[in-house]
């Protein structure tokens, strides 16, 4: 019982010190919006994200279409709100993929050391010598278009980063007297791991992760973009654009509004993580 | 006849220990063939100078060196009868915290900074005992009370405790599961001497309470005085001089050991200046032929230059390595 109301508080202390920071709620409101507009997308958009309306193509933002219509005579709000869902789904899903990867093969790598560390670093070092946009356009051509495909991809091309971060952090963390002191109360490898190094280097991991989330919206946009991720008509934002760019120089609401979505979303989400990276650190604790 | 012995059989018992740590700048012989033998309850104190070699013995016992580039190169550690050394890494893993444990110098490092004092305490149990997490939490609690920690702070984290606090806490979790051999390196020299004073009142009614054996490595001879059964005197990874506290602290024989003694200040005698040892330990990747301490030594002869002394026993249980106690230089 005890111990319940203790973790309760600790939650309610991480928070009180969340909420000093003015940018970071900006963010973490901004993200709540976000994500509340991507699961009732079905209830909040005003129309269909592929119901096409021939009498109304090419219209400016107006009362009846907020963000006017594309060339289908299709409603962009509601294909904005809509590609929310899409684009956070795969931010979210890819990067906690790549994440997972890189962390276990960065705390492996950095804590055993050795030949293991050799061949993993190696072999992250060959994903890193590719720009992360060519890799993961590499991986999406070999893979084939489509919504799985791109994760997968973008997942990939993030997983080097974390590696890399992890393993860094890990070399500090397993010299320290506590992981020896660990050992001798007959710790296993997997519990120092997971109970000593990854706890210990959770600060750095977060703030890849939340800026990574970015990258990765941006990542899959592009993908979407060059025609090797989400296929229309799904609405995608970077597909929006894609599509929207040979109408740039007449209907300039077109590009717009789905290019601001990205952006409003990743500087949330970068808000918000280096907040969140604050109120976690226990060190901080006054 | 086998039950017999095990009767008396020494809790602890090394023979011949020595480790090595190879580097690309050689080999650094680090212990150098120790042998002690602790009984249960007892309390032996080790001590040297800094590079005497006492953590890397320490650590070898629990079979803790850093491997590569440590390596126990010979000797065995007998636990109750039974060889350590060549143990399986599992049964070795299962061994420490339930049959020895170890408290740390450093004490604002030893603890996990993110994981509050009451789950890391419970963390020992945990791996050793197979109870519930309550069941766990509620014995961490009452190790904690045992070591004078109320038992509302279990949910505070290492930074918000005291240094002295937080040794406390690391000797919680090394009782926790009531080993039979605690090894403590250093345990007091980070803590100021009043919380000193206060920690080293705390270990010794402890293991009187739980009747476990002490393996104190100090470098603090006012520390071992008051602790100590029994004293074991290293340099250059070697046991100069052992015996009981008795044996050390009255009929001192080793020049190292007098050398020592010589060096501490004492209130009842007015001295101008103390008698210092000259020189520095000897490099341990180019350690000497002979006695290590020759070059230093104010009674070296040309035997200590050419060989090893032998180690001899000058009265029951004391044991001297110097060539002044050859039988024939008698």
């Amino acid at each position: 019982m005890e111990q319940k109301k203790k973790k309760h508080s600790q939650l309610r202390e991480i928070w009180r010190r969340l909420k000093k920071n003015r940018l970071a709620v900006f963010g973490l409101c901004v993200l709540i919006l976000l994500v509340f507009l991507a699961v009732f997308a079905d209830v909040i958009a005003p129309y269909g994200y592929d119901e096409q309306n021939y009498a109304e193509t090419l219209q400016f933002p107006s009362w009846k279409h907020w963000m006017g219509t594309d060339n289908f005579g299709r409603d962009i709000l509601s294909r904005v709100i809509y590609g929310t869902r899409i684009s956070l789904q795969i931010g979210f899903i890819s990067l906690t993929g790549g994440a997972l990867v890189g962390c276990i093969l960065g705390a492996v790598a950095g804590f055993f050391g050795g030949a293991v560390d050799t061949v993993i670093m190696r072999f992250t070092d060959i994903l890193m010598s590719i720009p992360r946009t060519v890799l993961a356009i590499a991986i999406a051509t070999t893979l084939g278009p489509g919504l799985t495909n791109a994760m997968i991809a973008v997942a990939i091309s993030s997983v080097p980063n974390f590696a890399r971060v992890v393993r860094a952090s890990t070399l500090t963390v397993k010299d320290q007297e506590f992981v020896e002191a660990a050992r001798s109360i007959g710790a296993s490898n997997a519990r120092i791991i997971f109970r000593y190094i990854f706890p210990n280097v959770m600060a750095p991991i977060i703030v890849q992760a939340t800026l990574g989330v970015g990258t990765a919206i941006i990542l899959a946009a592009s993908l979407s973009f060059l025609g090797l991720g989400i296929q229309p008509p799904t609405p995608e934002w970077g597909a929006m654009l894609s599509a929207a760019r040979t109408y740039m120089r007449d209907y300039w609401y077109m590009v717009t509004f789905p290019g601001l979505a990205i952006m409003l979303t990743v500087l949330a989400l970068n808000l918000f993580g280096d907040g969140l990276r604050d109120a976690l650190d226990p060190k901080l604790k006054k | 006849m086998m039950k017999k012995n095990e009767q008396n059989e020494p809790l602890l018992s090394v023979r011949d220990l020595t480790i090595h740590y190879i580097t690309d700048d050689g080999v650094v012989r680090a212990v150098n063939g120790i042998s002690f033998d602790l009984n249960h309850g007892e309390t032996m104190g080790l001590v040297g100078e800094t590079g005497a070699g006492k953590t890397t013995a320490a650590l070898g016992l629990m079979q803790l060196v850093p491997d590569p580039p440590g390596k126990i190169v010979s000797g065995s550690v007998k636990f109750a009868g039974k060889e350590l050394i060549g143990l399986g890494k599992l049964r070795m893993r299962l061994f420490r915290g339930k049959e020895m444990s170890m408290i740390f110098q450093d004490p604002m490092t030893a603890l996990n900074p993110v994981i509050t004092v009451g789950e890391q305490v419970a963390e020992v149990i945990r791996i050793h005992n197979k109870v519930s997490v309550k069941e766990a939490v509620k014995q961490a609690a009452e190790m904690l009370e045992t070591v004078g920690i109320s038992s509302e702070r279990m949910g505070d984290y290492p930074h918000q405790f005291s240094g002295g606090m937080k040794q406390r806490v690391v000797i919680a979790i090394a009782l926790a599961c009531n080993p039979h051999l605690i090894i403590a390196d250093e345990p007091t020299t980070a803590l100021d001497v009043t919380i000193q004073a206060q920690v080293l009142e705390l270990m010794n009614r402890l293991q009187e309470k739980y009747n476990t054996a002490m393996l104190l490595i100090t470098h603090d001879l006012g520390v071992v005085a008051e602790i100590c059964d029994k004293v074991a005197i290293m340099y250059a990874g070697q046991i100069v001089e052992s015996g009981s506290l008795e044996d050390i602290y009255e009929d001192t024989r080793h020049p190292y050991t007098k050398g020592l003694f010589g060096s501490l200040p004492r209130l009842s005698s007015k001295l101008h200046r103390l008698s210092p040892i000259y020189g520095l330990m000897p490099d341990p990747t180019d350690l000497p032929k002979g006695c290590s301490f020759a070059p230093r030594c104010p009674n070296r002869c040309k035997a200590c230059e050419e060989r090893m002394p032998e180690n001899h026993e000058v009265s029951p249980g004391h044991f001297v390595r110097c060539v002044l106690y050859d039988a024939d230089r008698q």
